[in-house]
This record gives structure tokens, C-alpha cells and sequence, in this order.
């Protein structure tokens, strides 16, 4: 049998929406024994059904959920009476006793496994919580730490504008002249691909200095190269690495201090 | 819980995992059933009707065919078209009894009237009108896939295949890999 053909024909969306006919249903059922590939592929074909069940969801009102559970509680309340004698009523109470207290035990049983599970489940959760916090954790420190160097008075705001390759582009540089740090804010920079890297460029005494290469999409303040005594930033775009010289006809950004 | 523990469970006639399964499940089938009768009394009226059959045949359930929600999907699916051909012959009857086409006009209207407001739009203008048409048809209102071939003279193998194209191209939007 050719699977892929099988699959494609669309014969397991149709088992899935049950419109098959019982013995196409059987043939598929046995094909899904038979081929894994047919099992996962229904699998994705299900979930793809259920999920978008899932996203289309409305809300039913809350009587129903009630009226549910009410009747499938009655529906096990069936009690008929009998004239028993009073030995037999003896044994009719110690059975019952025992088919309760099995009940019982059953039931907790059963509550329990349930318990168990949940509580597995709560333990994944609160480790994903854990792991969300430390994210966050992290994130304030970055943001904190981005924060003090753009309320320092001692840093000069460089904006960078697009040139005529990039007219949209758009980024800042914060430059400390006594301590000579270079920190890079992205604004908005398009995509490269994976080969290539941007770089920025200061000019000292008109001639371009490498102040590090940098990928777009980062959205905290980058550390650059120290810089002494510039005059102006550049950012070119350059095989990944960097260049020693700036690509001058790749000019994407350029501000004057 | 996963829906393989919670089979298991319900055909131990655990009451609670029945009330795990209604609070999981039923604004999912919810959803489904809305879409086919339209009227929330009669939707709900079916939604309790189908909690109930669940857990009476609970026991027909086999793992070995399916994921457990496809079950309750089209044992739902199944009780929310009967009620939507019940009513809908009934009124049929009421109005004009000779005219035939009455039950197709009233789901053709239904079409209109529903899709774009209960949150479907998102998902189904990714997918091109063709595709669209089937998935709405069969899957939001609950037409077979040989009545979308009939209705809108399609023939069926392609009527099947655009809702397995329409599905694939679902897939990434549902987070199915």
C-alpha cells in the first residue's frame, strides 16, 4: 500500500469526523495497527480537530453543569425495598456494610490516584512558575541595570538615523567620554541573514575605529568597545565577524555626536 | 490529566473525573454544538444531552480507534445535527410542506448569519474561500461531506481533500506539529 497516497486522500479526516462507513472504519482501524505513520498522522488530524474545538470554545451557562452532575448522581440512587425476615435483614445489613465499606475503599482509591495525579501536575506547575520568575528575575536585572545607564547624566545620547539604504532604521548610542563605554540601544534595524552581522563604527580624527559587531532584535542596551574622542557613529552591515575596515556602500545608520 | 487516565476513570464510573471532563471539555463541544442549532436553550438542552450519553456509553470508548475527545466530538457532533434536522423539518412542515428546498435555505442562511460572530474568522481567513467553505460546512455546521458535495456540486474526492488541505493548513495556527 502506498502510505503517503492512503493518507493524502483524506480517507483519516473523514474517520475522524466518523463518516465513514463501518467497514471503511475497520479496514482504517486495522491500517492503524498495521502502519505507524497512519497512527500519527490521525493523531495530528485529531489534534487538529480538538484544538480548534478548543480555540472556538464557548462558554456554556453554569445550569448546565449542574444539571449534569445532578443527574448522573440520581441516575445511582436506585433503592428498592424487601420483606426480609429479621435474620436475613442480619445478613442483608452485614453485606451492605461490607458492599459500602468496598464502595468506600473504592471510591478513595480511586480519589486518591486522582489526587496523586493532581498533585504531580501541580508540582510541574510550580517548578514552570519557578522558571517563569527567574526569567523575570532576570529580566528586571537587565532592565535595572539598562535603566542606570540611561539616567546617568555622564552618557551622551547619539541618535543614529537611517541612510538612504535603510531610511527606517533607527538606533541611539549612549557614550560616557571619561570612561570611555559604549552602550548600543536597537530601535529598529532590519534582519539580516545568517551570515552577516551589523557593525558599529566611531570616527576618531575622520577615521572609522571598530567599536563591535552586533545581531538586530536585542532588546536591552548592548556593550560595545571602549571609544575615545569620536566625532560621529556608524553602523555598516559586514560578513559575520566584522570587518577591519568598514564596507562603506553597506551604510545603514549614522549620527553625529 | 490526560485523556487516556481520564478514559480509564470515567469507565470506572468516577464521578469526579466526570466532573473534570464537563469543566475541560464542555465550552469545546459547547462551541460545536452553538454552531450547528444556533439557539443557546436548544444548544445547552443538546450539551447536557451529550454529557449524559457520554458517561452512559462511556464504555464503547476504544482507545485503540481514537483520542477520547474525538469520541465526545462526534457523539456531540451527531446529537446537535439530529436536533438541527428535527427542528428544522418540523418547521419545514409548519411553513410549506411542499417546498423541499426550505431545509437548504435555512442552513445556507445560517452560514451567514453565524460565522463571523463567534470567534471562527481568526482561524478560517488563513485558508483560501475553498477551503473555507468546506471547513465551515462540515466542521462549524455539521454537514457530511457527501451533503457539501451534493449542495455545492463538488465532486466528493475533492470536497475530501480540501478539508484535509484546509486542515493542514490549520495545523501551525493550533500549535499541531
Amino acid at each position: 500500500m502506498n502510505i503517503q497516497e492512503y493518507i493524502s486522500s483524506g480517507i483519516l479526516e473523514a474517520y475522524a469526523l466518523g463518516e465513514l462507513s463501518s467497514s471503511e472504519e475497520l479496514e482504517v482501524v486495522e491500517n492503524l495497527k498495521k502502519y505507524p505513520e497512519i497512527k500519527e498522522e490521525l493523531h495530528k488530524v485529531e489534534l487538529s480537530l480538538e484544538n480548534l474545538a478548543l480555540e472556538t470554545a464557548v462558554s456554556p451557562s453554569p445550569q448546565v453543569k449542574a444539571s449534569v452532575l445532578a443527574a448522573i448522581d440520581d441516575g445511582e440512587h436506585e433503592v428498592h425495598g424487601r420483606n426480609l425476615g429479621v435474620w436475613r435483614l442480619a445478613v442483608a445489613a452485614s453485606v451492605t456494610i461490607a458492599a459500602v465499606s468496598l464502595v468506600l475503599a473504592y471510591s478513595y482509591y480511586n480519589k486518591w490516584k486522582h489526587t496523586e495525579h493532581e498533585l504531580s501536575s501541580l508540582i510541574a506547575q510550580n517548578e514552570r512558575l519557578a522558571q517563569d520568575y527567574n526569567q523575570v528575575n532576570k529580566k528586571i536585572d537587565q532592565v535595572e541595570s539598562d535603566f542606570d545607564i540611561l539616567r546617568d547624566a555622564r552618557f551622551r545620547r547619539v541618535s543614529m538615523n537611517g541612510t538612504d539604504n535603510a531610511p527606517k532604521s533607527q538606533a541611539l548610542v549612549y557614550w560616557n567620554e571619561i570612561t570611555e563605554d559604549v552602550y548600543l540601544s536597537i530601535n529598529s534595524l532590519d534582519m539580516l541573514s545568517k551570515q552577516k552581522q551589523y557593525q558599529l563604527w566611531a570616527i576618531v580624527d575622520g577615521k572609522p575605529v571598530d567599536a563591535g559587531v552586533f545581531n538586530s532584535g536585542v532588546k536591552h542596551l548592548l556593550k560595545m568597545k571602549s571609544i575615545k574622542g569620536a566625532s560621529a557613529f556608524a553602523v555598516t552591515v559586514e560578513p559575520k565577524g566584522g570587518s577591519v575596515s568598514p564596507t562603506l556602500e553597506t551604510m545603514q545608520l549614522m549620527g553625529a555626536v | 490529566m490526560d485523556q487516556s487516565e481520564l478514559a480509564v476513570l470515567l469507565k470506572d464510573r468516577n464521578k469526579i473525573a466526570m466532573k473534570y471532563l464537563y469543566e475541560n471539555y464542555s465550552a469545546s463541544l459547547y462551541g460545536v454544538v452553538v454552531r450547528i442549532v444556533v439557539d443557546e436553550k436548544v444548544a445547552e438542552e443538546v450539551l447536557q444531552d451529550a454529557f449524559l450519553k457520554i458517561w452512559e456509553k462511556i464504555a464503547n470508548y476504544d482507545a485503540q480507534k481514537g483520542r477520547l475527545f474525538t469520541w465526545m466530538l462526534n457523539l456531540t457532533r451527531n446529537l446537535a445535527i439530529d436536533k438541527l434536522r428535527s427542528k428544522e423539518i418540523k418547521r419545514v412542515q409548519k411553513t410549506d410542506e411542499l417546498n423541499n428546498n426550505v431545509y437548504n435555505i435555512e442552513r445556507n442562511n445560517l452560514v451567514h448569519q453565524n460565522i463571523d460572530t463567534i470567534g471562527v474568522e481568526k482561524f478560517l481567513d488563513k485558508l483560501r474561500e475553498e477551503e473555507r467553505l468546506v471547513i465551515d460546512l462540515i466542521y462549524f455546521k455539521g454537514y457530511t461531506q457527501s451533503e457539501v458535495s451534493e449542495e455545492k456540486n463538488i465532486p466528493l474526492g475533492t470536497v475530501k481533500t480540501r478539508l484535509r488541505m484546509a486542515l493542514i493548513n490549520l495545523r501551525k495556527a493550533l500549535g499541531v506539529r
